[in-house]
Order: C-alpha cells, then sequence, then structure tokens
C-alpha cells in the first residue's frame, strides 16, 4: 500500500469530518467517512450551503480571501441528538484552483458539560443565595441576643467565657400595675403597646450608650460599660432614665393606656455568659442587676431611684433627693436616693 | 449531619458523568428516545441535572409542579416509564452506586410516576 493510500485510509477513517470545498463552485470534492456519515452523502452534488443554511458563505468567502482561513460552529441534529461541530476552513496551496479543506471538530460534549455547568452553577448560586440570607437571619437573631463582641466569640470558638464587667451600671424598669393592664386589655393590644414602647427605649438607650439585656413581661433591664468599658456609664443610664419617663409623659398624654413606671439605677459588677446548651441566652447578672431591681420596688411611679455609688459618679449633674432606706432591707439599710431631671442644663454633659 | 447521595459519591463531578450517561441512553433509546426529540439540548440537560442532583440530595430544588409541567404534553404509558428506571438503573449499577442507593433513586422515581404517566383514557 502506497503512502498516499495509507493516508487516504486514515484521513477517512479519523473521527474528525473532513471535506474539500471548491470555494468557486462551492461543490464539495471529498468527504470522509466522518463528515459523510454526519452530513450525509445522499446528494453527491449537494453544495456547502445545501449542508449548512447557517453559513455565512460570504464571510467565510472573504475570510479566505484575505487570511486564508475562517472557523466557525454549526449545530445539526444526528438522529435526535444535537450535534455541534466547530468548523474550521483553511486555503489549501493549489495555485491553479481555489479549494479549501473543512475540518469539521465533534464538540457535543463540550457544549452538552457547558450546559450542564450552567445548569449546576445557577443552582449553586441560588443555593449560595439562599444560604447567605439565612446566615444573616441568624446573625440578626443571634445579635439581637447577645453582644457582637460575645457573637464574635461563640462564632470562632463556640462558647462565650463568663467575663466580669465592671463597673458597669444597670437601669432597670417595670410598670405600676401591669396585672391589672393586662386583665383590662386585649393581649394583642398590650402586646402591640409593649413592643412600642419597648423599641423607644432601644432608641433612647442606643442614643446614650445603653443596651438592652433583656425584657421579661413588663421588666426592662439596660447596661452601661460592657461589653466596652465606658468612662461615662453612670451618666448613660442616668440620661436615658430620666428620658423614659419623659417620653412615656408624653406618651400617656396622648394615648389611652397609660403606663407609668418606675427605675431603679445602680453601679457595680454584673457578669456576662451565654447560659445554657440548647436553648441558650447571653445573661447579664451579678451584684449591680440586683440592686437595681431592688431600687426599683423602691420608686414611686414614674420616678427613678439610685444607689449612692451611681449618684457620686453623676457628680451633681442630676436633681438628687434622699428617701427613706428600703423596709425590706432592714438588716442592711441603705440609703435610697431619688434622681430627676436638674432644672438647668447639666454642666458636665459630654453627650 | 446526614451524608447525601450526592457527596456520598463525589458531588457534582461524579453526578455529572451519571447525568450525562443517562442522557445517552435515553437518546439512544427507541422506546423513550422520541420523548426528546424537539427537545432542544440545554433544556433537557438542564432538567436532568436538577433532577439527579436533587433526588440524590444535592443542590437542588425540583419541585413536583415542574415535573408535572414539563410532561404534560407528552402521552407517556407505564411501559415507558418502567423503561427508563431500567436505564436509570442499568446506568447507576455502571457508576458503581450500591444497591441499596440504587433502590432510594428508584423509589424516587416511582413516586413520581402518577405525575409523568398518562392512562390512555385520562387524555
Amino acid at each position: 500500500m502506497s503512502i498516499e493510500a495509507i493516508n487516504e485510509q486514515l484521513l477517512r477513517a479519523i473521527g474528525v469530518g473532513v471535506a474539500l470545498v471548491d470555494l468557486e463552485t462551492l461543490a464539495l470534492r471529498f468527504k470522509n467517512d466522518t463528515f459523510v456519515e454526519w452530513f450525509g452523502e445522499e446528494d453527491p452534488a449537494a453544495k456547502l450551503g445545501d449542508l449548512f443554511p447557517a453559513l455565512d458563505i460570504e464571510a467565510l468567502t472573504s475570510a479566505i480571501n484575505d487570511g486564508g482561513r475562517h472557523t466557525t460552529e454549526a449545530s445539526f441534529k444526528l438522529r435526535r441528538r444535537t450535534m455541534t461541530v466547530a468548523m474550521e476552513f483553511n486555503r489549501a496551496i493549489n495555485a491553479s484552483e481555489k479549494i479549501v479543506v473543512l475540518v469539521c471538530q465533534n464538540i457535543t460534549r463540550i457544549k452538552e458539560l457547558e450546559s450542564m455547568i450552567d445548569s449546576y452553577s445557577m443552582m449553586v448560586e441560588r443555593n449560595t443565595l439562599e444560604i447567605k440570607r439565612e446566615k444573616e437571619q441568624v446573625e440578626k437573631l443571634l445579635l439581637n441576643m447577645m453582644p457582637r463582641a460575645a457573637y464574635e466569640e461563640y462564632k470562632s470558638s463556640g462558647i462565650v467565657a463568663p467575663r466580669v464587667f465592671d463597673p458597669v451600671s444597670v437601669l432597670t424598669l417595670n410598670f405600676v400595675g401591669f396585672d391589672k393592664l393586662q386583665s383590662e386589655h386585649d393581649p394583642g393590644v398590650i402586646v402591640s403597646e409593649l413592643n412600642d414602647i419597648y423599641s423607644a427605649f432601644d432608641r433612647i438607650g442606643e442614643q446614650f450608650g445603653c443596651e438592652r439585656i433583656r425584657t421579661n413581661g413588663d421588666s426592662y433591664i439596660a447596661v452601661s460599660g460592657m461589653p466596652d468599658p465606658m468612662a461615662d456609664h453612670a451618666f448613660a443610664v442616668a440620661n436615658a432614665a430620666v428620658r423614659f419617663l419623659r417620653y412615656l409623659g408624653q406618651r400617656n398624654a396622648s394615648h389611652p393606656i397609660k403606663w407609668e413606671a418606675r427605675i431603679g439605677i445602680a453601679t457595680g459588677s454584673v457578669i456576662g455568659s451565654v447560659v445554657g446548651v440548647q436553648k441558650y441566652i447571653y445573661d447579664v447578672f451579678g451584684p449591680a442587676v440586683t440592686k437595681a431591681l431592688e431600687l426599683r420596688w423602691s420608686a414611686a411611679p414614674m420616678t427613678i431611684t439610685a444607689d449612692e455609688t451611681t449618684v457620686e459618679l453623676l457628680d451633681g449633674r442630676f436633681e438628687i433627693n434622699a428617701s427613706e432606706p428600703a423596709l425590706h432591707d432592714e438588716e442592711n439599710p441603705q440609703q435610697i436616693l431619688s434622681l430627676s431631671e436638674r432644672k438647668e442644663p447639666a454642666l458636665k454633659s459630654q453627650f | 449531619m446526614e451524608q447525601t447521595l450526592f457527596e456520598k459519591y463525589g458531588g457534582f463531578s461524579a453526578i455529572s458523568r451519571i447525568v450525562l450517561s443517562l442522557y445517552d441512553r435515553f437518546l439512544d433509546d427507541d422506546d423513550i428516545g422520541p420523548f426528546f426529540d424537539d427537545v432542544e439540548l440545554p433544556k433537557l440537560i438542564d432538567h436532568q441535572t436538577k433532577f439527579i442532583s436533587a433526588i440524590m440530595g444535592g443542590p437542588a430544588t425540583f419541585s413536583d409542579t415542574h415535573i408535572e409541567r414539563a410532561h404534560v404534553h407528552l402521552i407517556i404509558n407505564d411501559l415507558h416509564f418502567d423503561k427508563l428506571k431500567e436505564l436509570v438503573d442499568e446506568t447507576l449499577t455502571e457508576f458503581s452506586i450500591a444497591r441499596e442507593d440504587i433502590e432510594t433513586v428508584l423509589a424516587a422515581f416511582e413516586e413520581r410516576r402518577p405525575l409523568i404517566v398518562r392512562t390512555a383514557n385520562v387524555d
């Protein structure tokens, strides 16, 4: 077998479609077996444009004349499969005739894989977006339950080590006659009103450097000086306390349900920690919280009581009046001080 | 967290091979193939990738409504559906998927039979 014959046999047998095209007549001079398998040989007189109706013959001719090369893609159905071939036309070196060699590579699998990757990446993108959204929800929820620093610690190590914060100031508040209010009104109304009031307290607290620790029914507790230390924590809670009352006073004037609060504020140490394993909660407790809760009981409706430490730190920036020691604390009497706004502006305000 | 079949068999890189192999079998089959005659390639691949991923617990949701809608215009009978399950079984076996996992996948297909098969008198 001659080299030419071997070459021709090889050319016929390879898995690439090969044809010779006469550029003048666009007739196909030669087609190898793969080409025939793909595009048929029923009509030997079929021209290039008959086989590839979508082919831009003008672009092909001009590209061949310019650079001798043209590439494009074509899709066709073979049985029921959509096949795609990458077509490459190269001018053959033949001075007398304008012949181009057409090589068709089967890129069907690549196209199928591309489709699959498109489909899959869309699924993954959608999933990633959903996960991101869920993560944000969880983060939002956890940040409602604990300070950011504790959340970051929880995220990186899975635990939040208990920490002592000292000194901090604590504000506790509840409402006079809450049980009565509950029995007189629809629960939905009470919850909605509380929601409204607590949201206002949160905003006021934030403005003065206090953060709500928790609410439990009509009990609202906020703290200043943790997790980050704050120089004037006593001033922050005192300011928030007087504004809480001012807000309630204004609100009561225009709302049918009158909310009368009593507030206790105290300064000392607290412990901040995540408590619980399954149903965990970031809790703040300790001497300052206990003392503020006690002081709250001594406060008359719409007044604030404070301990001596807090009052010392306030350094005359609020109106202070001594009241009777609390009756329930006979063994360890302590001075209960009533706190209210000064008539003249505070001298050392840093806010 | 329990491992899904999708993770167990190597994620997308493995599943993609299964999907392509299934795709070949479906197209080449004379009973099932004709249903795909007029379906565009990207759409078909998209459906199969999502369905196989979803059935194996991968990152896809493929609702029953979606499946029903995709087949509503086709008259598919029980024999077609049985053949499809046979091809799925063959393909998964070829990819060395454990018998019990193949049964899980086939059961997921079977569950959807009423969404796809239309008996002649229902038409």
